[in-house]
């Protein structure tokens, strides 16, 4: 139980100092308010369009592909077979408008009858369904040709989503904000040993991953708080969670051990304190790649390959699908991808570390 | 067995040898100090003994324990007061013992007892529960030390114990490693030659990575260079006389009014009717032994301290 002893010892140094146990929780308040403001109701994620089509024939998904040659518009995949998927989907936040193409559409239009369309849009965002309804419906007299007449209705539906914007940021705020554990991590070890304080544990028969594990101890508490506080602050400011609560918190603790863990391999690779700057080398382009501040869907694929195979994307997928209300199901694996990583990263940190103890 | 075995024990810095072949043994229950001026490689050599260092070549060993091959059974058996004192600023003097304690394995009830006992004897109990980040620096020392005791070590290592200390401070201290002796193997480096000699069993004098002589105070002193002191108040010295004096004695040395001559085998008649038939007045003369510093600077050619 020695790293218990080291971990205790930390976890004082830390609550002890207010500087730091301020910097540490106020961070996350003061990071959520900052992004929401900055963000501020503005567009949530690309405008594209989910499509329903309940005819299913040749002509109507010749008419679908038309739509999507349309500049301004882009298709969302997969296309929907029946309305009422759209539909809950769309109550659920995870689109935020659809065109249904009800079935008769081809016989309507081989029949030359009027064509009736709906456009499915959230009630709260009602300015997307008034910009896309000329659009549709431009591009639908141009694929049809003069006659038949094609009428697109609008339709606004209630959403359980509060605030769009604030859903599709927060995943990335969050973790971009648990992130930040990576220096603050290897900022606590490398001040340490630029002191001599480990020099001096190092004359005990303290091993490499009691320190490792000790290091990281006093983490866990704040990590646990500070994802209190992103979830909190987050609702407060309307996030809609449709999802399990408990699977997105357990989701941002491993984003966060992973954090820690990185936090402990760029500790027993820096020399001081101001060394461990460079984790911020890491933090910045690993929060880009893997869509912490914007969406990464027209990211080259060779980078997209290397996001993916890094762990915070699988946070942000994962905590975003949780909070669209997707089953623990469609997670797994992105839960697997995260502990693999937590593992693999604290067995190098121990490496590493072990390395330091003699030179 | 020896507590402490070392063997050519040498380490290089990107080509700088701070410590040159080393051979020392160190009987259990010995108080040795290794006595030698700053950059001498007393540190180093200590760290390398605390298992925090690789030998460049040459071996060395705790009580069997080799510190390059075995060093965890090695940090089991020691324990380190640093150069610098280093402690856990926002803990109080109870936390700080009890994390070097309880790293070495003791429960909590050892811990607390050994801690009581030792924060007594240094008499840091009356401040032992407030946070060591307030504590001056000859409080923070006394901790150091006594952090390095609660695992009760078999052998202690204190480097320069007393540095940068003030006398009343450097007193508690040594009155304390005193009563160690016997007790404790306790390896103590300092560049004070009268805490080597005031608490040592043996001395090492080092310098510049070498162990230069080694033997106890009076072996130093008298035994291995023969060298004596003699302190003569004069007037009338002209520098004639002087110059004279020079071409015949290792070391002369002259202050107003006092004439300090050192050298092997020095003869006290000798001096006294050489000076008398050169006219010079001589009030009183005494011999004096020599001092550690002598010694150093016989075999070196430089002081300890400037
Ligand atoms: N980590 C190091 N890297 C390079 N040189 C060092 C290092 N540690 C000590 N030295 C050098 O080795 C020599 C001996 O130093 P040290 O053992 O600290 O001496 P002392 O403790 O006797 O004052 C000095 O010249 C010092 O500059
Ligand atoms: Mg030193």
């Amino acid at each position: 139980m020695k790293f218990w002893e080291i971990g205790k010892r930390n976890l004082k140094e830390i609550y002890r100092n207010p500087v730091l146990l301020g910097f540490l929780l106020g961070m996350p308040v003061a990071f959520m308010l900052v992004f929401v403001a900055a963000a501020g109701g503005g567009q949530a994620g690309p405008i594209a369009l989910s499509i329903a089509d309940e005819d299913g024939s040749q002509k109507s998904s010749l008419f679908v592909q038309y739509l999507g040659i349309v500049g301004a518009i882009e298709l969302n995949e997969p296309i929907y077979s029946e309305k009422s998927q759209a539909q809950e989907d769309l109550e659920n936040g995870r689109i935020s408008f659809y065109l249904f193409i009800p079935s008769g559409f081809e016989q309507a239009q081989q029949t030359q009858q009027t064509i009736n369309l709906e456009l499915v849009y959230m009630a709260a965002d009602p300015m997307i369904g008034l910009q896309l309804k000329p659009m549709i419906e431009a591009a639908g007299s141009e694929f049809l040709g003069v006659a038949p007449l094609l009428n697109v209705e609008l339709k606004g539906t209630e959403s359980r989503i509060k605030n769009m914007a604030v859903n599709f940021y927060f995943p990335g705020i969050a973790v971009y904000g648990l992130m930040i554990l990576i220096s603050t991590a290897a900022g606590i070890i490398a001040g340490d040993r630029e002191k001599g304080f480990l020099s001096r544990m190092f004359t005990t028969p303290a091993r490499p991953w009691d320190f490792i594990l000790g290091y990281s101890l006093p983490f866990i508490p704040v990590l646990i708080v500070s994802t209190l506080i992103y979830l909190g602050v987050g609702m407060a400011l309307g996030l809609t969670i449709v999802g399990n609560l408990g699977y997105a918190f357990l989701i941002f603790f491993l984003i966060g051990l992973c954090a820690i863990g990185i936090g402990m391999i760029v500790g027993s690779l820096v020399k001081s304190e101001s060394q461990a700057g460079v984790a911020w080398i890491f933090i910045v382009p690993m929060a880009m790649i893997s869509g912490a501040w914007f969406t990464v869907d027209r990211m080259p694929s060779a980078l997209k390959s290397v996001a993916g195979a890094l762990p915070f994307i699988h946070g942000i997928d994962a905590s975003r699908a949780v909070i669209n209300g997707s089953p623990f199901s469609a997670i797994i694996l992105d839960i697997y991808w995260l502990i693999g990583w937590a593992v693999v990263l604290f067995a190098v940190g121990i490496a590493l570390f072990r390395r330091t103890m003699v030179s | 067995m020896n507590a402490v075995q070392t063997f050519k024990l040498t380490k290089e810095f990107d080509g700088l040898v701070a410590v040159n072949g080393i051979d020392l043994e160190i009987k259990k229950g010995e108080l040795f100090s290794l006595l030698g001026p700053n950059g001498a490689g007393k540190t180093t050599t200590i760290r390398m003994l605390c298992c925090l260092l690789k030998p460049t070549r040459g071996t060395a060993s705790i009580l069997g324990y080799d510190v390059a091959k075995t060093p965890f059974a090695v940090k089991k058996l020691i324990g380190v007061s640093p150069q610098d004192t280093i402690l856990s600023e926002r803990l109080n003097c109870w936390e700080n013992m009890a994390l070097i304690g309880k790293v070495h394995g003791l429960s909590s009830n050892e811990v607390r007892k050994r801690s009581q006992e030792l924060l007594e004897t240094m008499g840091l109990m009356e401040r032992a529960k407030d946070q060591v980040r307030k504590f001056s620096g000859g409080m923070k020392r006394r901790l150091s030390i006594t952090m390095a005791l609660v695992s009760d070590p078999q052998v202690l290592f204190l480097d320069e114990p007393t540095l940068g200390l003030d006398p009343q401070a450097r007193r508690t201290i040594w009155e304390y490693i005193a009563g160690l002796k016997g007790k404790k193997t306790v390896l103590l480096t300092t560049h004070y030659m009268e805490e080597a000699d005031f608490l040592s069993d043996r001395i090492g004098i080092i310098d510049e990575g070498r162990v230069v002589a080694l033997g106890t105070s009076q072996e130093l002193k008298t035994n291995l260079f023969g060298m004596r002191n003699m302190v003569v108040s004069t007037e009338s010295l002209t520098a004639e006389v002087i110059a004279d004096l020079h071409s015949k004695y290792s070391r002369v040395a002259v202050t107003k009014g006092q004439l300090k001559i050192s050298h092997k085998d020095l003869d006290f008649k000798e001096i006294v009717n050489h000076l008398h038939s050169r006219g010079v007045t001589v009030y009183s003369a005494a011999l004096e032994q020599p001092t550690l510093e002598d010694v150093f600077i016989e075999i070196t050619g430089k002081k300890l301290r400037d």
